[in-house]
Parts: C-alpha cells; structure tokens; sequence
C-alpha cells in the first residue's frame, strides 16, 4: 500500500480538474482543519505582537494594568513582570512574539503538532496569569463582552481539545470529544459559558450604563465607520444595563446547555454561540482593537467561534485503537506519522 | 518603534526568496522551451518581483524602483493572476479559489498592489514616498482603509498555514512535493504529471486548460505536449526546482506580508 493510500488521501476526480495537479490532494479530517484554525490564530496573534506599540512602553503599562483589582498573590508577578518588560521591552517582546510565530508554525507543521500544542499550553496559561491578570476573573471587572475569562485561556481550552489523539470506546459524537472524552468534553463547555452568564450578571456589568459605557469605549483609535457601529450599539443599550445583561446571561445558560441536548437542539444552541461570539467580536470587542495598531490579539469572539465549531455534531467519529485497518486517516494526518 | 533589526530580519528573508525564485527562473529555462513554459515561470517571477519589493519597503537602503513602478507591476501581476484563477474556475468552479494553483498568487499581487497604493507616509517622510515605508513600518507610516489590510493579512495567513499543513503532511499532493510522483502514479503520463503539476507548471496548465469531461489520459497528453519530463528527469521537480521550494518561498512571502500590513495598521 503507498504511503498516500495509507493517509486516506482522497482520490482524483477522473477527468476532473487538475486530474493530475491533485491526484493526491490530502483530505484533512475536521480535528485537523479545527487545529489549523488554532494555528491561524495563533499566527495573528504573533504578527500582531510585533506591532509598534508592544516595543513601546503603552505595553508594560498594560501588562501593569492587569494586576489592578487582583488580589496580591496574583498580583505581584505580574507587577514584577511588568517591570521587566519595561526594562527590556524590546528584547522580551520580541521573544514574546517569536514563541507565538513558532507555536502557529508548530501546529500547522504536522510532524511537531503535539510539541507545539503542548506548548501552547504552557504558554497560554503563563500569559493568562502574567499579561492577562488571570482574565480579570477575580476582580469582578470581568465581562463576557469584553473577553472574560481571558481570551489565551481558550487557546489552551483548545489546545486540549484538539489534542490529536483518541479515546478508546464510544465513538466522539463532536470533535473535542475525541482527546477526552464526551463527559470531560461537556463538562469543560458548560464550565465556560456558565462562568460567562455568571460574569454577564456580576454588578459592574449590569449597572444601567455598564454595557453602554464598555461598547462606547472602544471607538477611541478606531476607523470611522467602526466607531460609527459602536455608537449604535452603544446607544441601543444605552440605560439598559440590567435588562441586557439578563437577556445575555440567559443566552449564555442556553448554549451552556446545548452540548447536552439532542443533536438537532445542540446544532441550533451552537449557531447561537457562534451569533453570540460574532456579536461580541464586532460590538463588544470591536474586532479585536485590531485596527487601532494597539491589539495583543484578536480577543475572545474568534476562539469561541472556533470552540463552537469544535462542539459541532460529527458522524460517529470511530477512535483509532478500535479500528483493525491500519493508519487511521486522523492518526497520520495529524502528525503523529512522524513519531 | 519596531526595532530596525526585526525589520532586517524579514528583509534578509525576502532577499532568500528573491535568490532563490531567481535561481529557479535560471534552472528552468524558460526561454529555451516554448511560450507554453515561459508562461509558466509566472510563479518564480511573482516570487522574486514582490520579494524584491518587500524587501526594499522594510529596508529603505533595499528600494529598487519608484513606487509608481511597483504599482504598475502589481497591477499587471494582479491582472494575470486574476485571468488564471477565472481560468481555473471554469474548470474546477469555487474550488478554484479554495484550492487552486493561482488564487493565493492573486492575493499576494493584489495584497502588494494594496500596499503600494494605501501607503500613507507621515508627514515627515511624506516628500520620500516609500522611502519613509521602512520608518512607517517603525510606527511612523499607516495604511488607508485599514479594514482590507487586515483582510489581507486573515487571508494570507490562511493560505500559509494551509500551505504549511499541506507541505509537511504525508499525502502532499504533488501541488507541494515530490511525494504523489513517487507514490501514486503508476503510468509515464500521470507521472509526469504528478511531478511537475505544481504551481505553475506546464502540466498544471495545460490540465487546468483541459475540459472538464476530458479523460485523464487526453489532459495528460497535453501536458506532455507541452514537453514536460517525467518524474524522474531530474532537471524539473528536484533540487531547487522542487515544488516545495516555490511552496516554502510562499509561506515566507504570505507571513512577511501579513507582518507588513499589520504593523502598517
């Protein structure tokens, strides 16, 4: 059998287009395309960490930033980071941002996927801890809309999720499924999104102008006709603090739920995920601050998009080790052919 | 400020991918094989034209030609490359522009013209013209409707992971690497075809030229009327003619030029 038979690679259309071009065109199974995705944000958010601002003192001020709130056990190395980052901006950020390059590099190599995921879960929870203030979860500051619980704890959520390899058993009835199984699996989505509905309804956020107050804050720096959707927003929910932090919360107990309901059910709780991560990515989050040149990040709204898609009902995903044929299609095409 | 030497660092990058895209127009001759050939070296020469360009607009000593010429060039490649993806698609519909040979090049060609004409010198520099790029790139220079900027740079960093997925997977198509030559073409024809179908390449063009309901063995034929060699000729398909020369050489472009216009934000 050809190594390209083995991987399951998808035939060539007879006479089709590029017949011969690709013939051999891999066929990537959803875990590896979800993984992909993983690693495109993760090269966004490097590229993004080599931007101006980030060699420029605006950085280490906003690492600062983080420990505001947080109790001293938290705060403290964050505070002592911050201080050396100011000293060596340069240097340290482009380490930062050259860690970053080589974990989406890392991840989309397929031969080092495990390495680079497993890295980028230390990473992520260090920078959770050191340039997110641990998302500012515990200084009741923290808000679904604007990236509670931190957006690099998802990267790691991710990176867990999407690890490339299977459980024996029951096929994973979704994709994050897979590594950990359903119950874990369901249990760490429902952790999420409750602890978001919780965070929508601490009192910060459900003051009258709470809501207005954060959308409108995020024009500053930003072009025109984004500005111009923020005020919208901002004025649509102007004295409404409380009513649309109950409708949020409710929205957010729903998808909670949605992993454990019936196919069809779960599908249209993870198109209002999807729509709730869309809506927070654009009003709340203003596309990351991305196009004010100051953005560490694409914030929140991508990942749980991504996270969603990671939950979506897949036909009975069959677990490598009940399989008698050899090299299962996901085993090799996930790196591990390499080891 | 960006420290200048991160810019030097892409800079040195871009000079590779020139050198290297040069040295592949060299080894492959085209001017000794026909217009069909000749019209295929598009990719290697995109390759070395736009590293050349970005090269010079992250290390203002780097500059070649004058903005106004780069326009005219990336306006030209755009052009081109837009003809072959609308060629493609003909063939292969909306996968064309997923999956195909052209539609990444389209990107990258219109990603520079978009740099060239968005480029907003500060009003320092503004007399420099790109000169002040590699001070912009500093902090001191933005671009215009930074909306597409940053769509560019999503769609280039799609196409690079995408590439760097399908470069190191074990079923890499022949699009990427030698791999489907070896493996899995049992006949002379698909062989040849399976070597040398990468991007650019006669025989990709001339199955992408072929009707759709044509059977493997015509379009293949028409690969090899367009005198491509086998797999095992060594002179197309190794060495620095390797596809996944050209596929490397782009990843290094699409994440060098996602850089450029994010930091130009």
């Amino acid at each position: 059998m050809s190594e390209i038979a083995a991987a399951g690679v998808r035939p060539a259309r007879r006479g089709g287009p590029g017949a011969g071009a690709e013939v051999s065109r891999a066929a990537p199974d959803v875990r590896r395309l979800l993984q992909l995705g993983l690693a495109g944000i993760w090269l966004l958010d490097a590229l993004l960490q080599y931007q101006a601002f980030m060699f420029s003192s605006g950085f280490n001020q906003m690492l600062a930033g983080t420990a505001s709130g947080n109790p001293g056990v938290v705060a403290s190395p964050i505070t002592w980071d911050a201080k050396l980052v100011a000293h060596h901006a340069v240097l340290l950020n482009a380490i930062f941002a050259t860690i970053q390059l080589l974990l989406a590099i890392g991840i989309a190599w397929r031969p080092t996927v495990r390495v680079a995921l497993a890295a980028s879960i230390a990473w992520s929870l260090g920078v959770w801890w050191f340039g997110e203030g641990l998302g500012m979860v515990l200084t009741g500051d923290a808000s679904p809309v604007n990236g509670a619980p931190g957006a690099v704890i998802i990267y790691a959520l991710l990176a867990v999720l999407l690890w490339p390899a299977d459980r024996p058993g029951k096929p994973a009835p979704f994709t994050a499924a897979r590594a950990v199984g359903a119950p874990v699996a369901r249990a760490l989505w429902l952790v999420l999104w409750l602890s978001l509905a919780y965070f929508a309804l601490l009192p910060g956020n459900r003051a009258p102008q709470a809501l207005h107050d954060m959308i409108a804050g995020m024009e500053d720096g930003e072009p025109g006709w984004l500005a111009a959707l923020d005020r919208g927003a901002a004025s649509l929910v102007a004295h409404q603090g409380l009513a649309a932090s109950i409708v949020l919360a409710v929205a957010l107990v729903i998808i909670a739920a949605g992993v454990y309901l019936p196919s069809p059910a779960a599908k249209a709780t993870l198109v209002l995920a999807l729509v709730v991560a869309a809506v927070i990515w654009v009003f709340g989050e203003a596309f990351g601050e991305i196009m004010t040149g100051g953005a560490t990040d694409p914030n929140s709204g991508p990942l749980l998009a991504l996270l969603a898609l990671c939950y979506w009902p897949v036909r009975a995903v069959i677990p490598a080790t009940a399989r008698t044929a050899p090299a299962p299609v996901a085993a090799v095409d996930e790196g591990t052919a390499a080891s | 400020m960006i420290p200048s030497w991160i810019l030097d660092i892409f800079a040195a990058i871009m000079l590779v991918v020139a050198a290297v895209s040069a040295a592949r127009l060299v080894a492959a001759r085209p001017w000794r094989h026909g217009a069909h050939r000749a019209a295929l070296a598009d990719i290697d020469l995109a390759h070395l034209l736009m590293a050349i360009a970005m090269a010079g607009m992250l290390v203002s000593s780097l500059q070649t030609l004058p903005n106004g010429a780069w326009e005219a060039i990336f306006a030209v490649m755009t052009a081109w490359f837009a003809y072959r993806v609308v060629r493609d698609a003909q063939v292969s519909g909306v996968r064309a522009l997923a999956g195909g040979h052209c539609a990444p090049h389209l990107i990258h060609a219109a990603a520079m013209l978009y740099m060239f004409m968005a480029f907003t010198a500060p009003a320092a520099h503004s007399s420099g013209g790109m000169s002040g790029m590699a001070g912009g790139m500093s902090g001191m220079g933005t671009l215009q409707l930074p909306l597409l900027a940053f769509l560019f740079a999503l769609l280039l960093i799609g196409y690079s992971i995408w590439d760097l997925d399908q470069l190191s997977g074990p079923g890499a198509s022949g699009h990427y690497s030698l791999a489907a030559a070896r493996v899995a073409t049992p006949g002379p024809v698909l062989a040849g075809v399976g070597a040398s179908a990468g991007p650019g390449t006669a025989a990709g063009s001339a199955l992408a030229s072929a009707p759709a309901d044509a059977p493997v063995a015509e379009a293949a034929g028409q690969a090899e009327a367009v005198q491509v060699p086998p797999a095992s000729a060594p002179a197309d398909g190794t060495g620095v003619l390797a596809p996944w020369v050209a596929t490397s050489c782009r990843i290094a472009m699409g994440i060098t030029m996602a850089f450029m216009l994010l930091i130009m934000i």
